[in-house]
């Protein structure tokens, strides 16, 4: 029977071998579940009929890219999240912008969905502590006179992501920049130490928030804006944000380009930079870059020779609109791509 | 007591009641799992074409080639180095264990059934894919699936090979033949039967595991090369678990797609599996 | 994934003895050994390396890991690092596992509750009610159950189940029996404890079904007889006379399925609803486990550069794993003694 199976297995291993060149490079990829969708679909055009060079995606989480890039096991480490300082001591990356990304918050509230209710940081971090419990709350209606009436007094069942996450991150930091209390409490990180709500759900990735809000009236969410199709076709609501300016607006892709069009000068050059909260009359408050997570020093020079040509090739013809509208995403800001580029001609 | 009572009837209405409950139970649980099936077959079905045989997962969807070579090639190379060591460790309690030694063998491969697969697939990561180096890889990948299958591998042989009629083994050794050769060709011919239905079962197992995988073999898009380390290696299980929360139709198309072949697959094993039983056992299969 | 069933555990032994001592013959007896000897430690390797890669954690963590319901992995953008008794996590961490202990046990006893009875029900129709003809096919079904993978139940838990749990069976059962407790209050997203339940549920049935039906098997049949010819009702003898007489091969089969409960990863993952740092107020209330937690937690882990929250995810492991360790000890421990005491095969 050893026989039969080794000979299975041996079959096996050949087939697999016969299909693929031998002289390839092998290129992986791996973390962000953001930035999986747009990575495939790179990657599928950037391959397109080439045999020299083969890359491989894999969608683990911002943090399994981060510590695969260090460990030298993935050549691009993806990330919704800049690393901390903290990590950089240890292991000198470079954190390389490839898009811009969104989030939205959404709710379904029977009868409201369709309009645009106005949210605020401190409402929202009120909600996710338990503070306020009630669509109806004298706090929500403050900010929506136009729907004060409608609001119904309905449980919030407010929805977190359960697994590490970048719209953790994300939606995290909003809280915090606008709100002191919660900077001071649970802070923020792709997992944070959430208030003991009873009502709270947990749901698993993107999808699982898009269908447990759906599921669940009363509830609200904080979800990628590349999920956008699924929540219009879920019939969900989405919120106005208050900004920096106090004003309340849309995720629009104005509005999104016009809070990226605010943080680009202030991009340091090793461009590590949180968007969240941007200054101008505008700017929507919840965008961020999606990052390549590289390791400067590149073992092999044919992949690191392989990795930029990728990268740049993500920079530029990467940056159209054929493949960032499939999932809402925005061209990096034409400084801000120079600065990735140059920091891709630095890897070695 | 393989009485059947259908034609005695039972003498009150409580007992009769009882039974009844009984046999709603039974159809109430096989209901639902033809629910699961319905809907797995339903819906992966029409999902399934015949060109994701012959691709691999491109883009956010493509086909399942790679994903399926690779599912075997875990579980070949699991079962590789199962057979080896559970075949060895069954020989060693039959042939040559005490007493003691028998009765150890047998209680720790049976508690090491019991162990949750993830507890296994956290060890093998923090040992073989970081302390040790290796990457997400197709070794980490089948150890996991193979600390997983050893026990029913062992079990399965173990009773096959104590089943092997003493006098066969006996009249062997008279006629001169020595102990390998006996092992070699009387026990195992004769305990075959069992011991493929051990593996059959083991491999059932082991092509449905997702938890000791994720982040032992990890996952990729192109076909699984020969090398045991540095190479992270796809699964079917990863498809139904990732493309069912991508934001796309055709994602959650190739999610059901896997599904319904693993579910196909599964069915298959287990088709097999008892189809050697009944070779085995012949027509006095009257247990169970 | 089905329990490991014991069939003719002591069956005609060869003796050591018939087979010559000859260089081959040690030569075999060395290197099956060492297979043996490898089987053997597997379980101890795991278990050693995993507190030794814990131990930092567990002296971080100290006695709060058990006691805490507060599972918090520190603010990773902060500076500098809390350090306790010499190991340091970073700022504001807490590792509190005592939600997802909490969870585990009471989604694995919640199980036992609804799958025992259940089980048993199901066993007892496979003995004795369904005619022989079919007898082959139903017993087929019940043990292709069993090896249905663990995410295909979860997408299905995720696709069907939760949605008809949060919109159908939840608002039903708390409007109408919200009196009893643990029963009322809100209805939820049909994400939970009732869903984790209901799929464990249905993984643990096949196992439970097959194991009790072949201890029952086993029974002899002069004992059913006899109960009958006493003047007892079938059902009776059954379960008054024979069930009794295979208790302790049930209870191991129970407490094997108790064990599987609490270690099932993906498909609870997939409906749980995740809690954390905060414990179940209803049926409906998402809960969470130490399996799903490691899983879905050690991707965040990763971002930790003290590396404390991946070693407290280890030390979760431990806690799983000694805990599975021990109720299996004890089941087979049950079995062998079944063994010997009733001379029949579990």
């Amino acid at each position: 029977m050893r026989k039969t199976l080794a000979l299975t297995l041996a079959a096996l291993l050949l087939v697999s071998a016969g299909g693929r060149a031998l002289a390839a490079t092998d290129l992986l990829e791996t973390g962000s579940s953001l930035l999986y969708p747009l990575m495939n679909l790179w990657v599928a055009s950037y391959t397109q009929g080439r045999s020299d060079v083969q890359i491989t995606t894999q969608s683990t989480g911002s943090g399994t890219g981060i510590s695969q890039a260090v460990g030298g096991v993935a050549q691009i480490g993806a990330s919704d999240a800049y690393m901390a300082d903290a990590q950089l001591k240890n292991s000198p990356m470079f954190n390389i912008p490839l898009a811009i990304s969104a989030q939205q918050i959404n709710y379904n509230i029977p009868g409201l969905n369709t309009s645009h209710l106005n949210l605020s940081g401190p409402v929202l971090a009120a909600i996710y502590s338990g503070q306020i419990q009630y669509w109806d709350d004298a706090k929500i209606k403050s900010i929506n006179k136009a729907y004060a009436s409608k609001l119904p007094h309905t449980q919030i069942i407010p929805i977190r992501r359960s697994d590490g996450s970048g719209d953790t991150f994300i939606f995290t930091q909003y809280l915090s920049k606008s709100t002191p209390s919660w900077a001071s409490g649970p802070g923020y990180g792709t997992t944070v130490s959430w208030p003991s709500v009873a009502s709270s759900v947990g749901a698993n990735g993107n999808p699982g928030m898009v269908q447990t809000c759906q599921n669940t009236p009363g509830s609200i969410a904080y979800i990628g804006v590349s999920f956008l199709n699924q929540t219009d076709k879920a019939g969900l609501g989405y919120a106005a944000l208050e900004n920096q300016a106090g004003k309340f607006v849309l995720p629009t892709e104005g509005n999104i380009a016009a809070a990226a069009a605010a943080t680009d000068k202030s991009t340091p050059a090793d461009e590590r930079l949180s968007l969240i909260f941007a200054p101008g009359a505008n700017s929507y408050p919840i965008i961020n870059y999606e990052y390549a997570i590289v390791n400067p020093k590149q073992g092999d020079p044919g992949k690191a020779s392989e990795l930029k040509k990728f990268l740049d090739w993500a920079l530029s013809e990467g940056q159209s609109s054929k493949y960032l509208n499939a999932v809402h995403f925005l061209p990096l800001p034409a400084a801000v791509q120079k600065m990735s580029r140059a920091q891709v001609a630095k890897i070695q | 007591m393989a009485t059947v009572l259908t034609g005695t009837s039972p003498k009150t209405w409580a007992s009769r009641t009882w039974w009844a409950l009984s046999v709603a139970c039974l159809v109430a649980v096989i209901g639902i799992l033809f629910a699961i099936f319905a809907f797995v077959i339903a819906r992966g079905v029409p999902a399934l074409k015949p060109e994701m045989f012959f691709t691999p997962t491109h883009g956010i969807a493509g086909g399942l080639s790679n994903a399926i070579v690779g599912t075997f090639m875990l579980v070949l190379v699991g079962l590789v180095l199962v057979v080896v060591v559970g075949l060895g460790t069954a020989v060693w309690t039959v042939e040559f264990a005490p007493r003691w030694g028998k009765r150890v063998i047998r209680f720790m491969v049976d508690v090491l059934a019991g162990i949750p697969s993830i507890v296994v697939g956290y060890f093998l990561y923090v040992a073989l894919v970081e302390l040790a180096g290796w990457g997400f890889s197709l070794i980490a990948g089948s150890l996991a699936l193979a600390i997983f299958m050893l026990p029913y591998v062992v079990r399965a042989a173990d009773v096959a090979l104590t089943n092997v009629p003493r006098a066969l083994k006996e009249g062997a050794v008279a006629l001169g033949a020595r102990p390998a050769m006996v092992v070699a060709s009387i026990n195992f011919p004769y305990a075959l039967p069992g011991i493929l239905t051990g593996v059959l079962v083991a491999t059932g197992i082991g092509l449905g595991e997702t938890a000791p995988l994720i982040y032992t073999a990890g996952w990729s898009n192109y076909m699984p090369t020969l090398a045991p380390t540095h190479a992270p290696v796809g699964y079917l299980t990863y498809v139904v678990w990732t493309y069912i929360s991508q934001p796309f139709e055709a994602s959650h198309q190739l999610a059901y797609a896997a599904a319904a072949l693993l579910m196909i697959f599964v069915f298959l094993t287990n088709l097999l599996a008892r189809s050697f039983v009944e070779y085995k056992l012949g027509g006095n299969r009257q247990r169970g | 994934m089905a329990a490991i069933v014991h069939a003719g555990d002591t069956a005609r032994a060869a003796s050591p003895a018939a087979l010559q001592r000859t260089g081959a013959q040690a030569f075999l007896r060395v290197i099956t050994g060492a297979a043996a000897l490898l089987s053997f430690m597997i379980i101890f390797l795991m278990l050693f390396f995993l507190i030794a890669y814990a131990y930092p954690a567990i002296r971080f963590n100290g006695l709060t890991f058990l006691t805490s319901p507060i599972w918090n992995i520190g603010n990773q953008y902060g500076s500098g690092v809390t350090t306790r008794n010499g190991f340091s996590g970073p700022p504001g961490a807490s590792f509190g596992a005592l939600v997802f202990i909490y969870g585990s046990a009471i989604t694995a006893l919640l199980t036992m509750v609804v799958a025992v009875p259940l089980s048993m029900m199901v066993a007892l129709s496979l003995v004795y009610r369904v005619p022989r003809a079919i007898r082959p096919l139903a017993n087929a079904l019940v043990e292709l159950m069993a090896g249905v993978p663990s995410v295909v139940y979860g997408l299905w838990g995720l696709v069907v189940l939760v949605p008809w749990i949060g919109q159908v069976l939840a608002p039903w059962v708390t409007s109408h029996f919200g009196f009893i407790p643990f029963f009322g209050g809100s209805p939820g997203s049909g994400n939970g404890l009732a869903a984790s339940v209901f799929i464990l549920s249905l993984m643990v049935i096949p196992i439970m079904v097959a194991t009790t039906r072949d201890v029952i098997l086993a029974q002899s049949n002069s004992l059913f007889e006899a109960s009958m010819a006493l003047g007892s009702t079938s059902w009776q003898a059954m379960t008054r006379v024979v069930v009794p007489s295979v208790r302790t091969g049930i209870v191991a089969s129970i407490l094997l399925s108790f064990g599987r409960a609490l270690g099932e990863t993906m498909a609870v993952l997939m409906v749980c609803g995740a809690a954390i740092n905060t414990f179940p107020q209803n049926l409906f209330s998402p809960v969470n486990t130490i399996a799903a937690v490691i899983v879905s937690q050690l991707e965040s882990a990763l971002t930790d550069s003290t590396g404390m929250a991946q070693r407290s995810l280890a030390e979760l492991a431990c806690v799983l794993f000694i805990i599975t360790l021990l109720v299996n000890i004890v089941a087979r421990s049950i079995m062998r003694g079944a063994d010997r005491k009733e001379g029949q095969h579990v």
